[in-house]
């Protein structure tokens, strides 16, 4: 799979590389800002790219707002945006209409390299990646009416791995449950919550961090 | 008035009951006398000089004992004076003054024009004001008498002969130089009159006004003249002079009455003013709207208004003036009014001296006003230097710090596929246990940055990072209302920032509650913000310095925190800056 790296930091780029690259990816381009990135995104045929959400000049949110250009222009790239905070708010925004595509994690995610890899992974293959901390914080909100607490312990895990963008597949194996087990649970699960079921491994995605974040 | 001048007046009256007495026998006594188109020359000196002369004489007089002080009446006696020549130098011409005096007032006589000119001119103040009016009026001086000399040299009297007693106009020689300026005279009076303000209009209207009909006679008798015909108009005309002596009384006595609406102030004074109702009383009883009070403020250097804003002086050239009050050095005040007052100069000065005192005690105010306002500027810069401060640290720790063991954590990777692929586990444990210590002391790094600045608020704005302290939040928040569209100043997001964000640390660790809610709103040019919990109440502003912080916070911005507090409703605080 080949990946555009975008970071002002040029230590942290070719880290990012060497792991990448370790992982089986092809590194194609490095950028230091989003103009650099724009050029490469533009001649390099790359399928995904991982970018820092702050950026040169101002090192706010140049690298969200060339994320969601990026999603918008070139639909069938993955983006993949890494910071030193998540926010739900970010992540929602970057998602938009479609969970298709991307990906939006921390950059301790790199302590569980093999947890980041098969992120990096899901986006490029034409899932999602939301950071188990942004879904964390949205499941342990409080809440005054709260149908959550009304879950199971294992519904939870269910729900949270759901919402970080997994697979059926993914979290049958993570809780080591058959499918069908797993089928109920998530047919319970949205049950539970008053929740339309979505088609789809990872289309669920946004509707569960909307039901999350917003009830 | 001093025992001089009252002496000179009483014999200036004496005189002129003479003088009247003396005209009245002569031109009874001269043959021809009658009335209508046939009069006598005499009968034309008589009205044409002697009724105005003497009463210019008369109210210059009377004015000049009135305001001892002002030119006005010298001005009067001067254009009277100047009349009454006239009629001597008509005598001349029927053998009753010698001939040496003739030609002196041949100098003298026609001067009375020039002086009727500076009069209307210096209205009511007696001063003239305008520097073209000073030049023109001292070149006046210079020329008429030199026309005049230059007429007894070609032997041309200036003014005309017996049969036309004065509009004999010799072309082009003497005559039409005296012509020139009573022309431009006039053009200065109607200058002066259009470029003045209305408290100036309201000054000079007692002796503009009749002077439009005189110059509209004027024009008429001079075409006339011309023309060789000598009519009754031309004997009309100079009875219309005395008018002005009239008007000059008038409008001098009326200047009194605007010394009684000082005396008015003086009363509003003696009964209290307040510092705010100064400006107004003061504009009031010297009939300038315009009229402002600049407070001198010794400690800025600068003059400031009632509110402590800057106020910069009018220049020299300005359609306004100034009389600072008190030691010019350090003044109390100043007062910058419209310039027309310039000729009222005693009235100013009079009010200014009646409101001294008062000003003083405003003066106070305003010096107190501005400190405040210099307090409260430096407090708004020190909470931004501060709050930019924060952002600077926290943009350090992200661009040091945290890039630097992000890196470190993707290079302790990199060693430990090394370490994986030469079968090395040992140092592959030892460095997956660097690698959770590195993590741990990440996520420390990071919550530690969030709370100097939380880079949300800059990246996204209030809301959005207000959320970011809900959704963290171990109390369920509800969040009620939105701020609008537009995201508020930096300096008002931060600080309503740091209020939702104290009151929620404060909620969760003291109010015991189970609730909270956060209601946003805008309201009348005010970004409202509140935090209410249901827990015991009792928060107190002057227990710790929490709260404290925030209302300087807030009042730094120009905004203000109430919070309200009691045992058994939990607690609400209440946050509200200006957003414009």
């Amino acid at each position: 799979m080949r990946v555009i790296v975008a970071d002002d930091s040029v230590l942290f780029r070719e880290g990012l590389t060497r792991v990448l690259e370790s992982g089986g990816f092809e590194v194609v381009g490095q950028a230091s800002n989003a103009d650099e990135l724009d050029l490469l995104v533009a001649s390099t045929n790359a399928s995904l790219v991982i970018l820092d959400i702050r950026m040169p000049p101002t090192q706010t949110d140049e690298g969200l707002v060339a994320a969601k250009r990026i999603r918008r222009q070139h639909p069938e790239m993955g983006v993949l945006m890494l910071s030193q905070y998540v926010e739900s708010h970010h992540a929602l925004d970057l998602l938009g209409q479609s969970p298709d595509r991307v990906g939006y994690l921390l950059k301790d995610r790199f302590a569980d390299l093999d947890e980041f890899l098969d992120a990096v992974r899901r986006v490029g293959n034409g899932g999602s990646a939301v950071d188990p901390l942004v879904v964390s914080q949205l499941l342990g909100r409080k809440r005054a009416h709260d149908l959550i607490e009304d879950l199971t312990g294992r519904e939870r895990s269910v729900l949270g791995l759901m919402a970080e963008g997994r697979s059926n597949d993914a979290i049958a194996s993570a809780l080591k449950i058959s499918p069908k087990t797993l089928e109920a649970h998530i047919g319970t699960i949205y049950s539970k919550l008053g929740l339309e079921p979505a088609g789809g491994d990872h289309r669920r995605v946004l509707a569960v961090l909307n039901y999350l974040r917003s009830s | 008035m001093n025992t001089l001048q009252r002496r000179v007046i009483q014999a200036g009256a004496l005189a002129m009951i003479a003088l009247a007495c003396f005209s009245e026998v002569n031109f009874t006594i001269l043959p021809g006398g009658g009335v209508g188109p046939e009069l006598s020359p005499d009968w034309y000196a008589a009205l044409v000089y002697i009724v105005p002369g003497s009463s210019f004489v008369l109210a210059g007089l009377i004015a000049w004992s009135l305001r001892p002080r002002n030119r006005v009446g010298l001005l009067m006696i001067g254009v009277g004076v100047g009349l009454l020549t006239g009629d001597a130098l008509l005598k001349n011409r029927v053998g009753q003054v010698s001939p040496a005096a003739e030609v002196l007032l041949d100098f003298v006589s026609p001067l009375w024009a020039v002086v009727l000119i500076h009069l209307l001119l210096a209205f009511p103040g007696g001063r003239l004001v305008s520097r073209l009016d000073r030049v023109v009026v001292r070149s006046f001086y210079a020329v008429v008498p030199l026309a005049a000399l230059l007429a007894v040299i070609a032997g041309y009297p200036v003014l005309g002969k017996i049969s036309q007693p004065v509009f004999d106009i010799e072309v082009p020689a003497a005559g039409s130089i005296y012509l020139a300026c009573l022309v431009i005279g006039s053009a200065l009076v109607i200058r002066r009159w259009f470029l003045g303000g209305h408290a100036r209009r309201r000054s000079m209207s007692p002796v503009f006004w009749p002077m439009v009909p005189i110059t509209v006679f004027f024009v008429l008798a001079t075409a006339a003249v011309l023309r060789g015909s000598v009519t009754a108009l031309a004997t009309v005309f100079p009875l219309l002079l005395v008018a002005l002596p009239v008007g000059c009384l008038i409008g001098l006595l009326r200047s009194g009455l605007d010394m009684s609406s000082v005396g008015d102030l003086v009363v509003k004074l003696s009964g209290g003013l307040a510092p705010e109702q100064l400006q107004p009383a003061l504009a009031q009883a010297l009939h300038d709207p315009s009229l402002e009070v600049a407070y001198w403020l010794p400690a800025q250097e600068w003059f400031a208004d009632l509110e402590g804003r800057r106020i910069e002086l009018p220049t020299a050239d300005s359609e306004q003036a100034v009389s600072l009050l008190g030691d010019p050095a350090s003044p109390v005040a100043a007062l910058i009014y419209d310039s027309s007052l310039v000729d009222e100069g005693q009235l100013v000065d009079t009010a200014a001296a009646a409101v001294h005192l008062a000003l003083q005690n405003a003066r106070l105010q305003v010096q107190l006003r501005a400190q405040l306002e210099e307090v409260r500027q430096s407090r708004a810069r020190l909470v931004e230097a501060a709050d930019g401060e924060r952002q600077r640290v926290e943009r350090d720790l992200h661009d040091g710090a945290q890039q630097q063991l992000v890196t470190l954590l993707l290079s302790l990777q990199v060693t430990k596929a090394e370490a994986m692929r030469r079968s090395d586990f040992e140092t592959a444990t030892l460095i997956d246990a660097n690698i959770a210590s590195l993590r741990e002391a990440l996520g420390e790094l990071r919550e530690l940055a969030r709370g100097i600045h939380p880079t949300i608020l800059t990246q996204a704005g209030l809301v959005p990072a207000i959320r970011s302290l809900t959704e963290r939040c171990p109390i369920p928040v509800d969040v009620t209302g939105e701020l609008g569209d537009t995201r508020l100043a930096p300096p008002l997001e931060t600080a309503l920032y740091f209020v939702v964000s104290e009151a929620i640390t404060n909620a969760v660790k003291y109010s015991k509650g189970r609730r909270m809610c956060i209601s946003l709103g805008r309201r009348s040019g005010f970004a409202v913000v509140e935090v209410s919990d249901d827990g015991v109440g009792g928060a107190d502003l002057s227990v710790g310095s929490g709260l404290r912080g925030l209302t300087d916070r807030v009042a730094a911005v120009g905004g203000r925190l109430i919070i309200k507090s009691d045992l058994t409703g939990g607690t609400t605080i209440h946050a509200e800056v200006p957003c414009g």
